[in-house]
């Protein structure tokens, strides 16, 4: 294994950009078939979830809030 | 020091080895020895031992010129070996100044040689000239010096990407080139400079995209869509990020992540949500809140996902779009408003008042008054995410009977 650069140190202020999002290489003659399992990902979506259902938790609290006025009135 | 334990006939043995290696390799156009030869960063216990050797030995100059089959080579080899003695000894700006002494070399070279026989030890040059700069950057940076051998790697690259630009079969390397340039000039923060190889790969008619390799044609889809996300092009984000999640190995769930990382706030945009599952399954669960927001129309949550996450969104890029589903969270939020009021009395469910409004945010703990209110309802209907009319005077929105909250159905909201 390659040692360390003799100067470095960990807690030095290096003013350099990294790219925390930087992919990682394929092998050179990398292979695969992307058909089969390259389906599943690609079907994990939603288009459909904008309904008008409001009985879930959120949408009834809202709902007493609105009305909770009322009874001020 | 591990070399004192060879002797200095080893020693020998071992350059002239590698030397015997580099010309048979050449004379047979044996493209995959041929390549092992340049992967310093591969730290190969082949390559390590030769470091040694070359230490040892000191002289490794006179065995190059020795004989012809070598010294033709030697504008090649001899900066070849200090690099690999250098990277050894963890002298990285050395090494990255030999090795690209090196690949100017191999580049007068590989222009010569018609066919393509030696192109993949192009791509262990043109990747370890990039790793080295980044090495070598590193300790300039630790000395208090200006980092520059990154960038020069990249001027390096871009005359790669020249003589890789012909008819020949040589061609499809181009698009190997060109992500190693991306990575560069991300990595630099100065990614307007990839517009240029853009270009030449998009509209110059020698290249047909088809023709490179899967793995190329998907990384570059996948930093070529992260800049449609800077430049918040959605449609276009969407189709490459999505072209390099549908080509990607799927084995590669590291790099899966990354694909997803970046597409998640393209099609949150749009109106699209990923099921948790795919959040569970790759680490993404910084998006759930954000996820879960959309779904209710619940603003706080939207805005302390954002809080939460803050500094990963930033680092990634996608900040800013994530933070413009506010928009799309308010409709969704005025939606549930006009749900409930057409469940109690559905004839005057149409009409919301905006004090409604102003109530439901303040359930939320955000306090806006009533103009406020009436600016974003504004927005909304300007955007055509609520189709309707304001009554100023009562301050009352009013809703559209037919579909008063157009979904966005793969479609960005209008600018």
């Amino acid at each position: 294994m390659a040692t360390e650069p003799k100067a470095a140190t960990e807690d030095v202020k290096i003013d350099l950009f990294e790219d925390d999002d930087e992919f990682e290489e394929f092998e050179i003659n990398e292979e695969w078939d992307d058909k089969e399992e390259g389906k599943d990902v690609t079907q994990q979506w939603e288009d459909d979830w904008d309904d008008d259902d409001v009985s879930d938790d959120f949408s009834l609290q809202l709902r007493r809030e609105l009305e909770s006025n009322n009874d001020k009135n | 020091m591990a070399y004192m334990n060879m002797s200095m006939g080893e020693a020998h043995r071992r350059i002239t080895d590698y030397l015997n290696r580099f010309s048979d390799a050449v004379s047979s156009q044996d493209g995959a020895s041929f390549k092992s030869l340049f992967a310093l960063s591969s730290n190969s216990p082949f390559l390590l031992s030769l470091a040694d050797a070359v230490a040892l030995f000191h002289d490794a100059n006179r065995l190059i010129n020795q004989s012809d089959s070598y010294s033709q080579f030697s504008d090649i080899l001899l900066p070849l070996l200090r690099s690999v003695q250098n990277y050894k000894q963890g002298d990285f700006v050395e090494a990255y100044l030999a090795f690209e002494k090196t690949a100017n070399a191999f580049i007068q070279e590989f222009r010569n040689w018609e066919s393509a026989w030696a192109l993949e030890a192009l791509y262990v040059i043109v990747h370890d000239i990039r790793v080295l700069a980044e090495k070598a950057d590193k300790e300039l940076a630790s000395t208090g010096k200006s980092p520059e051998k990154l960038k020069g790697a990249g001027s390096f690259l871009m005359k790669v990407f020249g003589a890789l630009a012909g008819k020949g079969s040589k061609r499809v390397g181009a698009l190997y080139v060109t992500c190693q340039l991306f990575k560069i000039y991300f990595k630099l923060g100065t990614v307007h400079l990839c517009r240029s190889v853009i270009r030449s790969i998009e509209t110059a008619r020698i290249f047909d995209f088809e023709e490179f390799p899967k793995r190329d044609k998907v990384t570059y889809m996948y930093y070529t869509g992260r800049l449609e996300v800077f430049n918040e092009n959605f449609p276009s984000a969407d189709y490459k990020l999505s072209y390099a999640l549908k080509h990607c190995n799927p084995q590669r769930e590291a790099n899966i992540r990354l694909i997803l990382k970046h597409l998640i706030p393209v099609k949150l945009s749009i109106g699209i949500l990923p099921n948790h599952r795919l959040l569970e399954k790759y680490s993404l669960l910084e998006y759930s809140n954000i996820v879960l927001a959309l779904r209710r129309g619940d603003l706080r949550l939207l805005r302390c996902a954002l809080q939460d996450y803050e500094d990963r969104f930033l680092r990634s890029g996608v900040y800013l779009v994530l933070e413009k589903l506010e928009l799309q969270v308010y409709q969704r939020l005025v939606k549930k408003i006009y749900i409930i009021q057409k469940q109690k009395d559905p004839s005057k469910a149409h009409q919301v008042k905006l004090e409604v409004i102003v109530k439901a945010l303040k359930w939320l703990e955000i306090d806006m008054d009533v103009d406020e209110v009436e600016c974003i309802m504004a927005i909304l209907i300007y955007k055509n995410l609520m189709k309707g009319y304001f009554a100023h005077k009562s301050k009352v929105v009013v809703l559209s009977k037919t579909d008063p909250f157009p979904k966005l159905i793969g479609k960005p909201v209008n600018s």
